[in-house]
């Protein structure tokens, strides 16, 4: 996984329990198999969106502190869903596409895993068409 | 770097170049040698997995979230043998009259546009689904725009042996959808045609193409071997989409003057809206385009279509995070969706350019027309859903993440205009088009109305990039019916072509 560093994945995993409060409570082969995702997302892009992530990365670590005295993996959730709130919303559309983003990544790296449809209804069969008809005769 | 010599150079086999390759194969018999050279892989039958991240990824570029310059919209496109139309839902519109007079090309009519159209209908086995074969997520749909009396139809599709396993977007799985990949790439190759996957054209010299192919990764090995070739050429047919297109004619070195290179691109911009139900219901079985309603596109230029996506596809087309959009995501067997569209106007500045490394920059800004039609469209949809019986409804632009049900008369109010944010919404597009526009005039087209480049008798488009205007509809079978408009042309000054080149 070249391409996350340690402070990256750590930070992301602080992201990811704000964004999908079901991933604080993901295990260890499940948070591994998240952050894989997305170093791999992030393996297909150009140099120049792969800086552009690194440097959204750290603003967002950092740029908290300029306000709250803390960076973000130290605020209390509350604070940091309201810095994620001014991100999402922020009048400079250079930085709320950052947040889309990164919000897009931890989406894929939780909601696209393989295994993980069924803890959320997602459960598609080749012969969909038999479901179908299943369900119609009920 | 390797010489490679041929008559014909197809570039790209989606809908344009595997319909252009299909029309030329019979002149194989006689000598003409055809190649198509197309950057994705070629999936061994058992690789279309249906998983969404796996297949996202090998079959579109960028994995199908390709940005646009300022990052307010994505594009999805696909990059395969068979192009898009391994990825799309194989619906089968042709385009109407008004849509043909609205281009205002010189010498293409809608009469020819719609017989070529037909043409691909018939190949392509496109019919209606079997009413027993739709599920809720379209029924529900159906029912919702007859209750408000708006008009909706039944899609056609180009579907064979279909058992609905509900993942068109990401390859069929079961080889049912009628693509080039299914129909006009394998006929092409019976009769001759080479296809060489994996294979990336760089740039276009005088009738030559410079490309390269990459050690593959996925599928069957390539028909050559990695490595630069130069393959010199009689004619070169670019068809490599609105995107790809323009962006290898401005990497290349062309004699002529195209200022209108990569300008007037199109997408219909597009975006989701989901509902949930109190109950589950069928949504992610079944073929997931059904209907279309058509019922706003003259007033307001929008369209509406059923759709039915991935999870992550889902999750990261919802406004905002944290719990409500847990809640949301939370029973995907409850949810109903719908995708808007709008009809966006062609404007000069909306283009395609190449940045340093000649890698395709789009550059699309949205006029006050598409947003507003973007907001009517989501107000349209939710009402939809209301009528169907949904609980809640997500819209992108609203001001809360659901709008109840008891909350359905106060629609306007709280999906407003103010609520679209770029950046903030995600906003898509699977239908590109221009940058290669066909016209008259030089100065405001790059080809005439048969696809060849003004000022370059050796150089033709044919894909979605020659359309001057939106095509107001799913585009598929318009690019067919145009690329089978130029491969007539290319046959027709082939013996020229030959006779001429040195």
């Amino acid at each position: 996984m070249a391409s996350l560093s340690s402070p990256q994945q750590a930070l992301l995993r602080s992201l990811a329990a704000r964004i999908v409060p079901a991933a604080a409570a993901l295990g260890t082969a499940e948070q591994a198999e998240m952050m894989h995702l997305i170093a791999e997302a992030l393996s297909d892009r150009t140099p120049e969106v792969r800086r552009q992530f690194a440097a959204f990365l750290t603003l967002v670590r950092w740029a908290p502190a300029a306000r709250y005295g803390r960076p973000f993996d130290a605020l209390a959730p509350e604070r940091q869903d309201a810095v994620l709130r001014y991100l999402q919303d922020c009048p400079v559309q250079l930085l709320r596409a950052g947040f889309w983003g990164v919000r897009t990544l931890i989406l894929m790296g939780f909601y696209a895993r393989p295994a993980a449809g069924a803890t959320f209804g997602y459960t598609p069969v080749l012969d969909g068409n038999a479901v179908i008809h299943a369900a119609d005769q009920r | 770097m390797q010489q490679i010599s041929a008559d014909v150079v197809i570039i790209g086999s989606g809908a344009g170049g595997g319909t252009v390759a299909k029309e030329l194969a019979p002149l194989c018999r006689d000598g003409v040698r055809t190649v198509v050279l197309e950057a994705g892989p070629r999936l061994r039958d058992d690789e279309f997995t249906g998983r969404e991240f796996e297949m996202a990824r090998t079959l579109y570029v960028d994995g199908g979230g390709f940005l646009t310059e300022d990052k307010s919209m994505t594009l999805a496109f696909g990059r395969a043998y068979g192009g898009s139309t391994v990825v799309y839902t194989g619906t089968s519109l042709t385009v109407t009259e008004p849509a043909i007079r609205r281009w205002g090309v010189p010498g293409l009519a809608h009469d020819d546009v719609l017989r070529r159209s037909r043409k691909y209908l018939g190949e392509n086995h496109v019919h209606l689904l079997d009413v027993a074969d739709l599920n809720d997520n379209n029924r529900l749909f159906a029912d919702g725009c007859r209750t408000l009396g708006y008009r909706v139809e039944q899609f056609p599709l180009n579907l064979k042996g279909c058992t609905g396993a509900g993942v068109c977007n990401l390859g069929c799985p079961t080889g049912a959808k009628m693509g080039t990949h299914r129909v006009q790439l394998p006929e092409a190759e019976r009769q001759g045609v080479t296809v060489v996957t994996n294979c990336t054209a760089d740039r276009i010299e005088e009738r030559a193409v410079v490309a390269t192919v990459r050690a593959h990764t996925h599928g069957e090995p390539s028909a050559w071997q990695p490595g630069e070739y130069r393959i010199s050429a009689k004619a070169v047919v670019v068809a490599g989409g609105a995107v790809g297109s323009p962006a290898l004619l401005l990497r290349s070195r062309l004699s002529a003057s195209l200022p209108a290179l990569g300008r007037y691109f199109t997408c219909h911009p597009a975006l989701i809206l989901v509902a949930q139900h109190e109950r589950p219901i069928t949504n992610y079985a079944g073929h997931p385009k059904s209907y279309y309603c058509d019922h706003f596109a003259d007033s307001d230029g929008f369209l509406l279509e059923t759709c039915m996506y991935f999870p992550f596809t889902t999750a990261k087309s919802l406004t905002g995070f944290g719990a409500d959009h847990s809640r949301m995501m939370s029973a995907m067997d409850r949810l109903q969706m719908i995708l808007v569209l709008a009809i966006d106007p062609p404007e000069p500045d909306n283009r395609v350019l190449v940045d340093r490394a000649g890698r395709p920059v789009v550059r699309y800004a949205f006029t006050e027309q598409v947003r507003q039609s973007l907001v009517r469209a989501m107000r349209a949809s939710a009402r939809i859903f209301f009528a169907a019986g949904a609980a809640r409804v997500h819209a992108p632009a609203s001001s809360r993440f659901f709008i109840e049900a008891s909350e359905a008369g106060r629609i306007d109010d709280l999906i407003p205009t103010s609520g679209l944010t770029l950046g903030k919404v995600a906003i898509a597009s699977a239908h590109p088009m221009g940058g290669c526009r066909m016209g008259s005039d030089a100065a405001t087209s790059v080809t005439d109305a048969w696809g060849q480049v003004h000022g370059v008798p050796w150089l033709f488009a044919a894909d979605a990039s020659l359309f001057p205007r939106c095509a107001e509809i799913n585009p598929y079978i318009t690019i067919m019916a145009l690329a089978d408009r130029v491969a007539e042309r290319v046959r027709g000054r082939l013996p020229d072509l030959r006779a001429s080149t040195p």
